[in-house]
């Protein structure tokens, strides 16, 4: 298997580009659109932000993720560690407090629309759906669409994204989402941008505006990371943008504290390069001034 | 919480009342067969000397009272007494009665007085030398000993000046409660004498029915706001969590004080008042372990029963439980039960569904191990082609598991209970103590383990049949060793399709499994003429029977705990909620309808806000409308339980469910702590 990921390109996995890589599917997932709703998570994202509380999404690779907490010291897992992810499966059950999993695995869209269909009736009767979210799944748009193919209109679809994908993956959106979740998250300075999210905002607002022309219905979320994207220029900066859209309403979503706990899992450090213990301003009336409807999450 | 119920609230917390406790050991057993009483006579006695012994405390503006005084209950029966009637008779969980439901809306209604009439009218028809007589004498005796302790309470409350508390019981016991209030404290002191007669599991019943009409009535005459209905049902509540260390089952907390609300009357309407909401307010105002909150639901049910349960499901108690009338009241209809009292259910002490005032059903007589059935089969699978063939194994050991325990349940002893009998419909007709049975006798058999079987079941078809990974000799060999050595067979089982991810290979054994043991079941009568009821609970099953039980071949290692009730296996990640509702509504669920939920724990911060409290409401929804039969949600957090374990005393009042009733975690074995715990790490 091979993966590809660079700035505007998509993820293709194996010789033919339709398979998708996924490390979570998430049924009741409760946060993400209106009622119940399974979320598939896909694996891999462009940007870098600074505050990701789902690292498990970064990577486009698989990854052997390990449990925090319990471990006992038995070395049972030195058996497996080193070894190609591939040829592990199976082995991870040895470890005697069942700690470790592989994130990452591989869908066809026929495989993903079935164990999505499965709840359909469930989902459709509790108004419901899926949402797709990562990591960042537009990369993966092509395989999302042939999903949705197979869903055949089944189940309404949402779609979280940063929008930092390649204009002709953010053009199958069409195709995908009855509904979109759109980040906006530091777009008042390029360079700050860079810094803290690693992505080129330029790529993102013009994904905003294509989105915005393209009848889908839409709403903004705005993660609000202390004296990072909660500053006045920043927040005018996204309720300018959002006041000039078609966006249906605005969602805060205060700067989650438990943010690192998936990173040790991982063999990552989190570094987050702001003050964690400070309190966001959250100031729903600035947004409302604009005449933007705003939640808070 | 206003500042009178809050002042009675830190009393509870205080503990401090339980210093005026007198803790002698009294002895009567010896005195009691010197005199050759009968065993009926000796609970009456007792019963007398208990409420004779007992103080009335009565505290600055108590309004409900009764708070046990005396802490020990002789026994009844001599050593040797009680060591001939085990030797003679099959003695369950102590012998006594309990965990049934009483007719409180009568007695409350019409008075113990009324109550005495009738059983004096009734003591002309029999002999004065017959048992008959005796009993009804027994239950004369016991009413007084009901007014011995209310007068007490009486003068107490006069001395005081708990003028309302003395007002009251100027009227009832005696007569009839005129409103909610009087009602309560009949009910309480009821319940108190209940408790004073060594029943166990004196549970609530129909709470919001019995007491609606007074209730009710009270709104009406404006003799009661909504505010002051509150408060007093608040009062009531904390009263029953006074004493409840004298009452531990097998942890501290089991004690079976569960009380019913809400429910689908017989004209299909369903009902849900503002007595029973006034419950759920009163219960999530407080946060205390007893009453243990059911609610009766059904698909007609409002969603806003759902949203108001699951703000109290948001509490961290594991209240409410949920049961499905359109299950549970067809399913008991089908096993002989009239149709008004099927309509009439409430639960015994955790989840057994029982009829209220009229039964004997001893709903947790036994329990039955599936994981050991299917282990038994492997141990005798010699000649075995086909999977069919294994599963006839399982499916004979099962018929002599049931056919074992329902022979076990033979010569049962009974120890009579008269002022119980006062309380439940018909004794003071027939003059028959209810220990000797009601108008219903049936025995109920909880299924410990079921996930755990349908799972081993599910990798001996894929890992012996389908695949042939390894035959029977090697997962012997493996189960033996505990899989020392066998680290890739054992990794195959736990690879192999569990249930709980609504995954048909494994969830159509747990179908088969709950049918076959329906079908077991219905094989066999007790002695008292009852059946006996396939359960999907587990009581505390699941770590007995788990203890002992060596490696089992879903890849569990020997002595791991089963899950609690109706539940995925411990360590099975499962892909969700909407699968693990899917999985365990495939059964016929009205088949085995003895009781016992599928627990389903989410993360508290699930409910940090209104939608996804809201989405909890609708799964819960959804769970009823797939035709499950009980459902109950934990809101948990793990990381806060370690913390607890740690350093016990900074969360002395962190509150946990564990089998099907709520306790103080500190108040719990490691064990059970440890079970709660590990059921958690699977569900963040």
């Amino acid at each position: 298997m091979t993966s590809d990921i660079c700035a505007f390109g998509s993820i293709r996995y194996g010789n033919t580009d339709v398979n998708g890589l996924v490390f979570s599917v998430e049924e009741f997932a409760l946060f993400d659109g209106p009622g119940i709703r399974t979320a598939v998570f896909m694996k891999g994202c462009a940007m870098r932000c600074k505050w990701c509380h789902n690292p498990e999404g970064l990577s486009a690779e698989k990854q052997l993720v390990k449990k925090q907490g319990r471990c006992i010291g038995c070395g049972t897992c030195s058996a497996f560690r080193q070894m190609p992810i591939s040829d592990v499966r199976q082995l991870l059950n040895l470890c005697p407090q069942n700690l470790w999993r592989i994130s990452g695995k591989e869908y066809t869209p026929d495989e993903l629309a079935e164990k999505l269909l499965k709840n359909a009736d469930i989902l459709n009767a509790n108004g419901g759906g899926v949402t797709f979210s990562g990591g960042e799944c537009l990369l993966q748009a092509r395989f999302l669409a042939d999903t949705v193919a197979k869903l055949g209109g089944r189940l309404h679809v949402a779609v979280e994204t940063g929008g930092y994908v390649s204009e002709s993956d953010f053009g199958l959106i069409k195709d995908i989402a009855d509904f979109v979740f759109f980040d906006l998250k530091l777009i008042c300075d390029k360079e700050m941008a860079r810094y803290y999210t690693g992505a080129d905002i330029d790529v993102i607002l013009r994904n905003f505006d294509t989105l915005s022309k393209s009848g889908i219905e839409f709403a903004v979320r705005m993660p609000l990371i202390p004296s990072v994207t909660d500053t006045p220029q920043n927040r005018a900066a996204v309720a300018e943008r959002v006041k000039n859209s078609n966006a249906a309403y605005l969602e805060l979503l205060p700067y989650n504290k438990l943010a690192g706990s998936k990173y040790g899992g991982l063999g990552m450090q989190y570094t987050p390069g702001f003050d964690e213990s400070a309190e966001p301003v959250i100031d729903k009336e600035f947004f409302r001034a604009y005449g933007i409807d705003t939640r808070v999450y | 919480m206003t500042d009178r119920v809050r002042a009675i609230y830190d009393r509870l917390l205080s503990r401090g009342y339980r210093s005026l406790r007198d803790g002698t050991e009294y002895e009567l057993a010896e005195g009691f067969a010197r005199r050759g009483l009968s065993w009926v006579e000796r609970a009456a006695e007792r019963l007398k000397f208990m409420a004779d012994k007992e103080k009335a405390v009565v505290f600055e503006n108590d309004r409900i009272g009764f708070i046990r005084t005396v802490s020990y209950l002789p026994p009844l029966l001599t050593d040797a007494e009680e060591r001939e009637r085990k030797d003679k008779y099959f003695v369950f969980d102590n012998g006594g009665v309990g965990n049934i439901s009483s007719d409180f809306g009568f007695t409350v209604t019409h008075g113990l007085e009324f109550q005495r009439s009738r059983i004096k009218k009734s003591m002309e028809s029999f002999a004065t030398d017959s048992a008959e007589y005796d009993e009804l004498s027994a239950m004369l005796t016991c009413i007084d000993a009901a007014y011995v302790i209310a007068d007490k309470y009486r003068a107490e409350a006069i001395k005081q000046g708990c003028s309302e508390l003395a007002a009251a019981l100027a009227r009832v016991p005696r007569q009839g409660a005129s409103g909610f209030y009087e009602g309560l404290v009949f009910l309480r002191l009821l319940n108190y004498m209940l408790w004073l007669s060594g029943n166990k599991h004196n549970t609530l019943g129909r709470f919001d029915r019995y007491m609606g009409k007074l209730y009710a009535a009270d709104i009406a005459s404006g003799a009661l706001t909504r505010g002051s209905a509150l408060e007093l049902t608040e009062e009531f509540f904390i009263s029953l969590n006074f004493d409840a260390d004298l009452y531990p089952g097998i942890q501290q907390g089991d004690n079976g004080q569960s009380l019913m609300l809400g429910g689908k009357d017989p004209d299909g309407r369903y009902v849900f008042g503002d007595l029973a909401e006034l419950c759920l307010e009163a219960s999530l105002d407080l946060g205390l372990i007893d009453p243990k909150i059911n609610v009766r639901v059904c698909a007609e049910m409002p969603d806003e029963v759902y949203i108001l349960g699951t703000e109290l499901t948001k509490r961290g108690l594991g209240f409410p439980q949920y049961s499905n009338d359109d299950v549970v009241i067809p399913a008991l209809v089908s096993l002989g039960y009239d149709e008004d009292d099927a309509y009439d259910y409430t639960v015994a002490a955790c989840w057994e569904f029982i009829t209220p005032g009229k039964g004997m059903d001893i709903p947790n007589i036994d329990a039955l191990s599936f994981p050991l059935l299917v282990s038994r089969a492997i141990e005798l699978a010699c000649d075995v082609k086909t999977f069919e063939d294994f599963y006839s194994l399982v499916k004979s050991e099962l018929d002599n598991e049931v056919r074992r325990i329902a022979e076990s349940t033979r010569n049962i002893s009974v120890m009579p209970s008269p002022f119980q009998s006062v309380l439940t419909d018909d004794c003071i007709t027939t003059g028959r103590d209810i220990a000797d049975g009601g108008k219903y006798n049936n025995y109920g058999i909880h299924g410990a383990g079921i996930a755990n079987a349908a799972d081993a079941l599910a990798s001996v078809h894929k890992n012996i049949f389908d695949e042939r990974n390894f035959d029977f000799e090697t997962l012997r060999a493996a189960l033996d060793a505990n899989f020392d050595g066998y680290s890739k067979e054992r990794a195959l089982m736990l690879d192999a399709p569990k249930t709980g991810n609504n995954d048909e290979f494994a969830d159509r054994l747990l179908v088969r499994l709950v049918e076959d043991f329906s079908d077991a079941c219905a094989k066999h009568r007790n002695e008292r003429g009852g059946i006996f009821r396939a359960g999907t609970g587990t009581a505390m099953y699941y770590v007995w029977l788990s203890r002992e039980l060596g490696a089992t071949a879903d890849g569990r290692k020997k002595g791991e705990p089963f899950a609690a009730n109706f539940s995925p296996a411990l360590g099975v990640r499962t892909d969700g909620a909407l699968s693990v509702i899917q999985s365990f509504t495939k059964p016929d669920l009205k088949k085995c309808c003895n009781g016992g939920p599928l627990t389903l724990e989410f993360h508290d911060a699930v409910f940090r806000n209104e939608t996804g409290s809201r989405k909890v409401a609708a799964l819960v929804k959804t769970f009823i409308q797939l035709k499950g039969h009980q459902l109950q949600l934990n809101s948990v957090n793990r990381d806060a339980l370690t913390a607890a374990r740690k350093n016990p005393d900074a969360h002395k009042n962190m509150i946990v469910r564990v089998w099907e009733w709520s306790g103080y975690f500190n108040e719990l074995s490691a064990e059970y702590q440890d079970h709660v715990i590990k059921r958690l790490e699977y569900s963040e």
